[in-house]
């Protein structure tokens, strides 16, 4: 792929179209105020269809299990210019978003990407039906529960949060933060550690839970201040003796079943995906700021010339536009391998979120520069993307976790 | 019921407009194009008629291959198949040209309804509709603000000087030339863009239209002189220097004329 297809071009124009009726009306409610994004969201999903494509794929996905097959790879369900296409019909609403408001896109990928995504993976087919279907089409917000205060890119092995049994159920306890829709969500999947007598904390098993909003002992909190990314909540979530039923262990006794040090494997296909949407935000943020900056390079007159006659700038927005061909050519690539039905091992994913998430800080912080005493002001936006533009560096795996994981790979050959 | 749908693909409205060389148009080269505004409400109204019952709406538009695009975009959004006049002998054509070649479509077709839009976004000459109605003789509101349909009848409440409605009702075939504003229009579903590829695409050339040496520039009675900005007038004075400095000339020049 070296270029977006007319299509993908036309649905680039109806999201700007929607992005500028909808949500640049609001944005300073979303950005600087505590309007949460859902409303807007939801009104995204039904205008474009992404809610029908969303069920109707869930049915098919369903009745094809029912039938007691195996999951499907993508690969067998599309030939490669539809899930070529496919793939760009996720990737386009990312772009377009985050030229405005890169936490939309939290909460909308938490919601519908990870935690619809982790109930789809390892739900049962009871389950999927219950939970899975309405967190992907919207109708419900979903959030996935795995960082806790002490434990951040350790998450597993400084996992404290436990599930306990007792008889037939399940008692649920332990905190956790930085949840992305916590203060929201409807549907929760909430990861924790089996207590296992004689088995050290870092080797046991791994446990996926569904929990409703209301349960006696879930106590969701408010929105926690941040730096940056305001159109998407973030809260912690407190866990005292919630007790449930094996019909909300994601898996059923399936997942008991496994021994060892199970339940890990699935989070790091999270991780993978993750990492993919984060270019696609980049590129959108990259995309916005130099629009804007060279919007300004031209109008900003100093000493009677427009600051774009300047080399000093002219050096800035040459490498905004570098950072913006290479991360159009890795969004490119993303969509070439989903065609043939490949996709990227852990290393080369974790390189081009490190890229990525690199480029875009760099450029949204050169944007400010440009901007100079503007662009230090909330009143221009590209104060607020570098301001969200770092989140990029620390979430779905910190530069610092991406580095080890390409060194690792490197180091193996 | 069959309903037309006139489309003009436009400059975008964010689109730098430059004159071209020999001053009788701007450069169109790598420019955005998109849907005349007016005549994505017309389209709106098409689709809505549709989705209230069963209807064929189809899309045409007159221009180069660019505005495959604009119909395509229009296929996206729900009609079911466009015809697009693609020739080059059509380029040139005046508001009676094109009211020409829209009515020959027109005549193979033999739609209920026309929807198009009142005027056009780029040179706004408001003429394109009534011509077209008159060389199919059949009746015509403008500036259509709300649309109501009934048993072979459509009664429309018209913008007129004011702020006031006129209500007119005509009797179908007929043709309405919609005002901005009278819909919210709909976006094109991402499903409805990937299906557009597959609905049926007609391209015609003038010749089969029947319509040879009858269109363009040849048979244009208006033609394009020249295209201008506003000239620069010398009664405007630029004030120059800090913001103090030309706050107080405008105080002192507000005085000076005594405008206060």
């Amino acid at each position: 792929m070296i270029e977006w297809s007319e299509q993908h071009l036309m649905i680039r124009e109806a999201l700007q179209r929607f992005v500028q009726e909808e949500i640049v009306p609001i944005h300073e409610e979303l950005e600087h105020g505590d309007t949460p994004p859902y409303e807007v969201l939801r009104k995204m999903y039904s205008s474009f269809g992404m809610d029908e494509m969303a069920r109707t794929r869930f049915e098919k996905q369903i009745a094809w299990e029912k039938q007691g097959k195996p999951p499907r790879e993508k690969k067998d369900t599309a030939d490669a210019s539809t899930r070529a296409d496919q793939t760009a019909m996720s990737l386009l609403p990312i772009i377009e978003l985050c030229k405005y408001c890169p936490g939309m896109v939290t909460a909308m990928g938490v919601s519908v990407g990870l935690t619809a995504a982790t109930i789809m993976s390892k739900g049962t087919i009871e389950q999927k039906e219950r939970w899975g279907k309405d967190v992907l089409t919207f109708e419900k917000i979903g959030a996935w529960a795995i960082t806790e205060p002490s434990s951040g890119s350790d998450a597993f092995g400084g996992m404290k949060a436990t599930a306990r049994r007792e008889g037939d159920e399940f008692v649920l306890n332990g905190s956790k933060t930085f949840i992305t829709n916590g203060p929201y969500a409807d549907t929760i999947v909430f990861i924790c550690k089996l207590e296992e007598d004689g088995v050290d904390s870092r080797d046991r098993r791994i446990l996926n839970f569904v929990l409703d909003s209301g349960m006696p002992g879930l106590q969701q909190g408010k929105s926690l201040r941040k730096m940056g990314l305001h159109s998407s909540p973030t809260g912690e979530l407190f866990l005292t003796d919630v007790r449930c039923g094996m019909d909300r262990l994601l898996g059923g006794e399936k997942a008991l079943s496994k021994g060892g040090r199970s339940g890990r494997e699935g989070a790091k296909d999270t991780f993978n995906m993750e990492r993919a949407g984060v270019t696609a935000m980049a590129l959108g943020i990259v995309e916005r700021c130099l629009e804007l900056s060279v919007k300004y390079a031209n109008e900003r007159v100093q000493w009677e010339k427009p600051i774009g006659e300047y080399q000093l700038i002219q050096d800035k927005l040459a490498r905004m536009e570098v950072a913006r061909m290479n991360l159009q050519n890795l969004v490119f690539r993303t969509i070439e391998l989903a065609a043939n039905g490949r996709s990227m091992n852990l290393a080369e994913a974790s390189a081009m979120k490190l890229y990525a998430a690199r480029a875009a800080v760099e450029v949204a912080m050169e944007a400010v520069q440009v901007y100079g005493g503007n662009g230090y002001m909330s009143e221009y936006h590209v104060e607020q993307l570098a301001r969200d533009a770092k989140v990029l560096q620390i979430y779905a795996g910190t530069d610092e976790i991406q580095i080890r994981a390409i060194a690792r790979e490197l180091l193996s050959r | 019921m069959k309903i037309m749908v006139c489309l003009k693909q436009v400059p975008h409205q964010d689109a730098r407009l430059d004159i071209n060389a020999d001053g009788t148009w701007i450069q169109e080269d790598n420019i955005k194009f998109e849907i005349n505004s007016y005549d994505t409400y017309a389209l709106e109204e098409a689709l809505r008629t549709k989705d209230a019952g069963e209807a064929d709406v189809f899309v045409v538009s007159i221009g180069p291959d660019r505005v495959g695009q604009a119909l395509r975009t229009a296929l996206g959004m729900g009609a079911d198949r466009a015809i697009h006049v693609n020739d080059d002998e059509a380029n040139g054509s005046d508001s009676l040209g094109l009211a020409k070649i829209l009515a020959a479509v027109a005549k193979q077709e033999n739609p209920d309804l026309i929807f198009m839009g009142l005027m056009s976004d780029d040179d706004n000459s408001a003429a394109v509709a009534p011509m077209l109605a008159q060389l199919l003789d059949i009746p015509h509101t403008t500036a259509a603000v709300k649309v109501e349909r009934s048993n072979g009848t459509v009664t429309c409440d018209r913008e007129i000087e004011g702020g006031a409605h006129e209500v007119v009702e005509l009797t179908a075939p007929c043709l309405i030339a919609v005002q901005t504003g009278l819909n919210q229009v709909r976006y094109a579903s991402l499903k409805g863009i990937m299906a557009a590829k597959k609905k049926p695409f007609d391209v015609k050339s003038v010749a089969d239209l029947g319509l040879s040496g009858q269109v363009g520039t040849g048979a244009a009675k208006v033609k394009i002189d020249r295209i201008a900005p506003p000239l620069k007038g010398d009664t405007a004075e630029i004030l120059s220097g800090s913001t103090a400095e030309v706050v107080a000339g405008l105080v002192s020049k507000i005085k000076e004329l005594g405008l206060l």
